[in-house]
């Protein structure tokens, strides 16, 4: 019996996110053969086989797997399914994206979200909209991107909105084709949404042709959630934000030019689309101080400005800039460009660090790894490309904060030796605390660096220390996130800034050491946090 | 799965069967096949332990 192959070559542009159309007709038959396989099984089960088979389809596919599941578990099979009548189509420059807009399947939550009810005329209308204006973008600026997804994606299943986000998406690994998706705010949004889950969908074929990590291994900090994943979970992440990375660094190479407010438009788009681009925010007009700048990823530090007594400094355009908010205005894709190409090369790092690759793994994560570093940051304002590594820092620091327990005997140990004036111990590693599910990043600093860059006014919740950071006064921003540790009770983004600030290795590299210690010697003496994490960077610095 | 060189290219060789263009009843008639009992011995550890949804992009924007 004959089974799948691909080439080096084929394989390699699939990590890459650039399969060609080949590639994806063998992912496609590739699930339509697992599909097949399942309903071989619930045949053999006794269970109910649907007439006709539709191999391709992805709700399909779904119900399949539901069904074969319940069958192993004696439970009763789902009932028959019911595909939804609504088709949307979008044609622009010669190419053509058809999906189905799917609200009736029963089994549609399966995809992983809340789904959203019956749609109204009105709201397929809308959904179809969207989809035309985000279809233009793609195939006007992403048009290699725009083939894949036409190749890749069948089916839309509308679900509910997440307060606490901005816009959600969703696949599911038996599904292929299919994308859960909130409704997009925009079409910028919408399109960056669909590219990041056609990769997911991708991804998951690749899973079933091929093993690329071994079972095992620990759960690691992921550059995207706040929780931590298993590394096939990270391998999705970096695999689903490469496509990401890539549009906003196509995105980023563009000029928005500067409209009157509410009215940006989207080059390449036709005036008919202002309305649906109107969250665009227009580029200011001050010169460019572009120039190659490195980003660093999460695993290395931040926009570190001077820590008291550090004699740290920032680089000079940053202390010379004319007051801050002007140079940031616009830049967003920049900033999401630069912030995840950071991303997905640490995480690659991390993968390929771990001894728990495959060998198609390694060659996978290589090949992706090269694509993104390939991907020139010199159209990354500096000001933006500190910002990006700072929030791949915060977000690293906030992460271990959060998911890192410091063991009971190491954080006892610490606080005997400080109280007894004795060097500090090497405290132990950290471990994880007991998962507490899947969470969304979730920072107050972030959004206020997503409000500068979209030149929209900075909402409540600006803290004393936000102002400066925004500026790129680093230093400002340190002493002030460290003044409000000393007089109060600081929540996790003060502490994540300042271990994203801070020059000091104890801060950057083990907050949660510093704060666990810092909280059990507050309730009995006045400690300084600086002296306190300059103590701790001792016993690392000797380790 | 193998990666082998065959006339030349380096290929990944997947241990997964091509049966998208079979019925169910050609499907059928294979049974006994080692490839696809292999394959099918795969999938099985695959849905036994299935993986969470890939949820949860958030666009941030």
């Amino acid at each position: 019996m004959r089974t799948f192959r691909l080439t080096d070559t084929a394989f390699t542009a699939l990590a890459a996110g650039r399969p060609s159309a080949a590639t994806v007709g063998v992912l496609r038959r590739a699930q339509a053969s697992r599909h097949l396989l399942e309903l071989s099984e619930i045949r053999k089960l006794g269970g109910p086989v649907p007439e006709p088979i539709e191999l391709f389809d992805p709700m399909a596919a779904l119900h399949t797997a539901v069904t074969r599941t319940a069958l192993r578990a004696g439970q009763t099979p789902p009932p028959p399914r019911r595909a939804a009548t609504h088709h949307l189509s979008a044609s622009h420059r010669g190419h053509t994206l058809r999906v189905r807009l799917e609200d009736t399947d029963p089994l549609r939550a399966e995809l992983g979200l809340t789904p959203s009810g019956r749609l109204t005329t009105d709201e397929v209308a809308e959904w179809q909209r969207l989809l035309s204006s985000a279809w233009e973008l793609l195939t006007t600026r992403h048009r290699e991107a725009a083939e894949i997804m036409a190749a890749t994606l069948r089916v839309l299943v509308p679900v509910e909105p997440d307060p606490g986000a901005s816009g959600l998406s969703a696949t599911s690994a038996v599904a292929f084709g299919a994308v859960a998706i909130s409704t997009p705010g925009d079409p910028r949004s919408f399109a960056v949404g669909l590219l990041h889950e056609c990769q997911h969908s991708l991804l998951n074929a690749t899973f079933t042709l091929f093993d690329l990590v071994n079972p095992g291994g620990a759960r690691v900090c992921s550059p995207w959630r706040d929780d931590p994943r298993p590394l096939s979970g990270l391998l999705h992440g970096a695999y689903a934000y490469q496509s990401v990375a890539r549009f906003w660094h196509v995105e980023s190479r563009r000029r928005i030019p500067r409209q009157r407010p509410g009215h940006a438009a989207l080059p390449g788009l036709s005036p008919a689309r202002q309305d649906s681009a109107a969250h665009l925010s227009a580029v200011g007009s001050t010169a460019r101080t572009d120039g190659p700048v490195e980003v660093s990823g999460p695993d290395e530090t931040g926009p570190h400005g001077p820590a008291a007594g550090s004699g740290g400094g920032l680089a000079p355009e940053a202390q010379s800039r004319d007051g801050g908010a002007a140079e940031l205005r616009g830049r967003l894709a920049e900033f999401e460009f630069a912030r995840w190409r950071g991303a997905v090369l640490s995480a690659a790092d991390t993968l390929l660090s771990s001894a728990h690759l495959t060998a198609a793994g390694t060659r996978f994560v290589g090949a992706m790894r090269a694509e993104v570093a390939g991907l020139p940051v010199g159209s990354v304002h500096p000001r933006v490309a500190r910002l990006a590594a700072g929030a791949n820092a915060e977000h690293r620091a906030r992460w271990r904060l959060r998911n890192l327990a410091v063991p009971a005997h190491t954080l006892a140990e610490l606080v005997s030796a400080w109280r007894a004036g004795r060097p500090a111990p090497v405290p132990a590693e950290s471990e994880l605390r007991a998962d507490s599910g899947r969470r969304l990043e979730s920072s107050g600093r972030l959004r206020l660096v997503h409000e500068a860059l979209n030149d929209r006014p900075a909402a409540a919740g600006l803290r004393p220390g936000d102002a400066a950071y925004l500026d790129g006064d680093g230093g400002t921003a340190l002493v002030a996130y460290i003044e409000e540790v000393e007089l109060g009770a600081p929540d996790l983004d003060c502490w994540a800034g300042i271990s994203a600030l801070s020059p000091q290795v104890a801060l950057r590299e083990r907050p949660e050491v510093v704060r666990a210690v810092w909280i059990k010697l507050i309730k009995s003496e006045k400690v300084g946090l600086t002296a306190l994490a300059a103590w701790v960077g001792g016993s690392l610095m000797s380790s | 799965m193998d990666r082998t060189t065959e006339e030349s290219a380096t290929e990944w060789r997947s241990p997964m069967v091509d049966v998208s263009g079979m019925s169910l009843d050609e499907l059928g008639a294979q049974e006994g096949d080692s490839t696809l009992a292999r394959a099918l011995r795969r999938l099985a550890d695959e849905l036994d332990e299935p993986g969470e949804p890939i949820a949860g992009f958030n666009s941030a924007l």
